[in-house]
């Protein structure tokens, strides 16, 4: 649906040259909800504005529905952008025109039949859940309001693309959660291909099917938002990781342990799907004659899969604990032992 | 005093008719030259560095005269579109010459103010250079824009006063013949208080009809 082959954005800034983009590979399948998260000056922006042309890449490829961009004539990308919609994270809608203009706006652009247009509009503002706002000016309207105008307005031409820049950064968390969810909705219903940009990992978790991570202007890690959650490789994935699942034993437990008696063997187990409704802690203790600690524990769901995270310190004899970690990773788990520190 | 309210009436016609078309047409030649100004500037809609700098240069040239020395500068130009440099006809034309480029800037500020991002929006839906113009730029900065055609109007009303030192007929024609030369208080005092409630009432005018576009 959207493919970018060895993109690059350069940037002349003071006579300096600064690379936005410097080698992108990605491709976004139809029907997916793709998330893109970097840290701000990542060129995720950049990145975005490749897709419908707000920005000219410097060199490479994008391909849009089978459409290489480059090779498009003004006129030809301005049909392409027909075809794409797209939500601002400071929603840019025209204060001077009412929310029904607004909405109506990509319409009357493309020189649709008024009665056409006056149909669509009120379908989608029904959709958002807005009907009664037409006659409002969007300075009449919450953040949130705002941004299911500018969702509306995007959806108007029907488009197959749904560009996120952003979208859910300017609002607060119970607001971001209704207008993610309204984006599922739109993904599921209209089979629209969504591609979100962002630099919080809740709205990845919350509805992206696949992620990428991007920094210095490459993507780092790529994969399925189960993947990259249950096992983040680089650093900067990690970090990201960490900010919505928390894994770390926390400070106050540390310190008491330390104090009692310095942590023995303390190891992570992560259990996923089904294995993390299995009683396996209290089945090991049966079975073998050591002692558990649990030191931190949580579960999240993931793309409605379960994804279990321990953090156990065992108490026994070494040979025990041997055959315990032996028995444990038999089982769909994986476990890895960590310090304290390091952890 | 010297002169009837009959000839205060006319040089007051005389003075809304400099002021109205000498308006009319600076607003035909400095809307397009602050759309311009705006569009062609780095990094915008149609950037063209060569038509910015160029129209940018003329435009500081006109501001940089005083309008006393631009009138009797333009004088062959005068003569030239209205067949006479005296008049209140001939005064239109360093009318034009003085407000046109004024109303450039004052349409560049406007337009400026609005913010890239529904520029930026426009140009995802696909909109093309003149509806971004026409339906997005100039809708947003209405407002301010009024504001601007105020200033400009008002900036008109002194200038065209000054107008009547070269002949060019209206309030300021009055003043200074009769009230100035010929040292009649009442006609000085009058046309002043003319002038004063002329500009209260097009600044009044302009901010209501502005704050009614704002709806705020």
């Amino acid at each position: 649906m959207i493919e970018f082959q060895n993109l690059k954005k350069v940037f002349e800034s003071g006579g300096q040259q600064v690379a936005a983009l410097n080698g992108i590979d990605l491709k976004i399948n139809k029907g997916e909800i793709f998330g893109v998260i970097g840290f701000s000056g990542a060129g995720k922006s950049s990145l975005i504005r490749c897709v419908n042309w707000l920005e000219k890449p410097t060199s490479g490829k994008v391909i849009v529905s089978g459409h290489d961009l480059m090779a498009l004539s003004v006129r030809e990308i301005r049909e392409v952008k027909r075809n794409i919609g797209m939500v601002f994270q400071h929603f840019n809608l025209l204060n001077s025109k009412t929310v029904y203009a607004n909405v109506a706006m990509p319409l009357t652009l493309a020189k649709l039949p008024k009665d056409e247009i006056k149909k669509r509009v009120h379908e989608l503002l029904e959709f958002v859940g807005l009907a009664d706002k037409a006659n409002s000016y969007p300075d009449q309207l919450s953040g949130g309001q705002k941004q299911r105008i500018g969702i509306a307005r995007a959806l108007a031409t029907q488009p197959s693309i749904l560009l996120c820049d952003e979208a859910t950064s300017a609002l607060d968390p119970q607001t971001t959660s209704s207008i993610l969810q309204l984006l599922k909705k739109i993904n599921k219903e209209y089979n629209i291909t969504i591609l979100i940009i962002t630099h919080e990992m809740s709205v990845i978790r919350e509805i992206c099917d696949r992620v990428a991570v991007i920094e210095a202007g490459k993507i780092i890690e790529e994969g399925t938002v189960f993947n990259v959650f249950s096992s983040p490789k680089t650093p900067t994935a990690k970090n990201f990781v960490s900010t919505v699942m928390n894994d770390q034993i926390p400070d106050s437990i540390k310190e008491v342990i330390e104090k009692q008696q310095g942590l023995q063997k303390v190891f992570r187990i992560n259990f996923v799907g089904n294995s993390a409704g299995q009683p396996l802690l209290s089945q090991v203790a049966k079975k073998f004659n050591i002692d558990f600690n649990v030191l931190f524990g949580n579960i999240t769901e993931l793309q409605g899969t379960p994804f279990g995270n321990l953090i156990v310190e065992f108490q026994g004899p070494d040979s025990e604990i041997r055959r315990a970690i032996q028995y444990i990773s038999q089982e769909k788990v994986s476990i890895k032992e960590v310090t304290t520190r390091a952890s | 005093m010297l002169v009837n309210q009959e000839k205060i009436i006319e040089a007051l016609i005389e003075t809304i008719q400099m002021v109205a078309f000498s308006l009319l047409f600076s607003a035909v030649i400095g809307l397009p030259l602050g759309i311009l100004l705006v569009v062609t500037r780095k990094g915008h809609l149609l950037e063209n560095l060569v038509v910015f700098n160029i129209i940018n240069s003329i435009i500081n040239i006109f501001r940089s005269v005083p309008f006393i020395i631009l009138m009797v500068a333009i004088i062959p130009i005068t003569r030239l579109i209205v067949g006479t440099s005296i008049g209140t006809a001939a005064a239109v034309v360093p009318l034009v010459f003085y407000a046109g480029p004024y109303i450039a800037r004052l349409i560049e500020n406007s337009l400026l103010e609005v913010d890239p991002g529904v520029i930026e929006a426009a140009e995802a839906m696909g909109a093309t250079p003149g509806q971004i113009i026409l339906k997005f730029l100039i809708p947003e900065a209405l407002s301010s824009l009024v504001l601007g055609f105020t200033i400009a109007t008002i900036g008109l009303v002194g200038a065209s006063a000054m107008a009547g030192a070269v002949g060019g007929g209206g309030l300021g024609d009055l003043a200074i013949t009769y009230g100035y030369q010929r040292f009649d208080t009442t006609v000085m005092l009058i046309t002043v208080a003319i002038l004063v409630v002329m500009v209260q009432g097009l600044q009044s005018f302009g901010n209501i009809l502005s704050k009614k576009i704002r709806r705020r």
